[in-house]
């Protein structure tokens, strides 16, 4: 039984109320990360048949691959109808509602950090796609909001000795590879980039996870309201831990991206251990051993 | 399928009905255009579709009756 970190019907509301207000500039790391994807696409030497492209409530990341070399892509909202009458549908990641083998090419936009079942939601992916597929993934891991986890854990256990859960916790880099694997995706990769954003406080940078339907769905969270006394001290400590000199305040963001492929015959594969024709020394083109060395 | 003319007409794309299954049981889905309803027989679900978007959320579907 996979336990349960995040309330996904919290995170549909959230979302929707997001997507509601659509407060200016709230997209800007959809358009990164979807001008990202759309880059990383276009590096692949492929034309491919039929998309999937999940976590687009702006409808960009659609565009943008469908401008590639895509005949047609299905932009499905992750739990809530995206914007100007949204996608085809509205689906969860983690229980994907296609036939297998529906695509060659499955794009999640920062979806899968919310996914309770983080390698069911990468199976789903992987079943869902053609033998020879592709899966492209970005989502926020590493120490992602590290700083507000900080801040937030000073603040709880000044005012009340104790720590209640605030900031979601963060997949791995190292990690991500072996779960693609373990997915059964082939030639599997996980990087990532390092950002830092920087807002004029950390209630600032608490307004905008906000406005991107990201602010903390923790199962486990502090029920009712965080009261202002305990937010001014937040933003005290941030201020005081990770403040510039100009007074603005720093937060990170480390986007990892996945890829994987379906397996298919053709891909490049290790051979068996113990399989070699030929000695490795001969490879090398080494001289042969003497009695003296 | 994204130029979707089911926004008219609340008919689901065809093309993307083809390759919808029960997000729970992979099941193949029954098509009700009179309720707009994509029902799952082995979860007994009915999955709504509103403006042509099939909702394929387990949460918004509805329960189906005994006698259905």
């Amino acid at each position: 039984m996979t336990p349960v970190i995040f309330d996904r019907s919290l995170l549909a509301r959230r979302r929707a109320r997001a997507l509601a207000e659509r407060k200016p500039g709230a997209d800007f790391l959809l358009t990164l990360v979807a001008d990202d994807l759309a880059d990383r696409l276009a590096a692949v030497d492929r034309r491919f048949s039929r998309a999937l492209v999940i976590g687009d409530p702006t409808g960009l990341l659609a565009a943008r691959i469908a401008a590639g070399r895509v005949d047609e892509v299905v932009r499905a909202d992750l739990l809530v109808s995206g914007l100007d009458g949204g996608g085809a549908l509205v689906l969860d990641d983690e229980a994907l509602p296609f036939v297998g083998g529906a695509f060659d090419l499955v794009v999640s936009s920062l979806a899968l950090q919310f996914a309770n079942d983080l390698p069911g939601a990468l199976i789903e992916a992987r079943r869902v796609l053609k033998p020879d597929g592709l899966f492209l993934g970005v989502l926020a891991g590493g120490d992602t909001l590290t700083e507000l986890r900080q801040a937030f854990l000073q603040a709880e256990s000044r005012r009340s000795g104790g720590a209640s859960p605030r900031v979601a916790p963060m997949a791995e880099v190292r990690d991500l590879g072996g779960l693609l694997q373990r997915a059964g995706f082939a030639l599997p990769v996980a990087d990532q980039d390092r950002l830092t954003l920087r807002y004029s406080s950390a209630l600032a940078l608490m307004d905008d996870l906000k406005a991107m339907g990201a602010s903390s769905v923790l199962a486990d969270r502090r029920r009712g309201l965080t009261g202002p006394a305990l937010m001014a001290e937040v933003a005290a400590i941030y201020q005081e831990m990770f403040g510039d000199p100009d007074g603005r305040v720093r937060a990170s963001l480390s986007l990892v991206s996945l890829s994987g492929w379906a397996p298919h015959e053709s891909q490049q594969k290790p051979l068996r251990p113990g399989s070699a024709k030929m000695r490795l020394a001969d490879a090398l083109k080494m001289p042969p051993r003497t009695e003296d060395d | 399928m994204q130029e979707n003319d089911g926004r008219r007409t609340g008919e689901v794309d065809p093309k993307l009905l083809e390759i919808l299954v029960c997000p729970l049981t992979k099941a193949t889905l029954e098509w009700y255009p009179e309720r707009r309803e994509l029902v799952s027989r082995p979860a007994r679900l009915a999955y709504p579709v509103r403006d042509g978007v099939p909702i394929m959320l387990p949460d918004e579907a509805r329960a189906l009756d005994p006698d259905e």
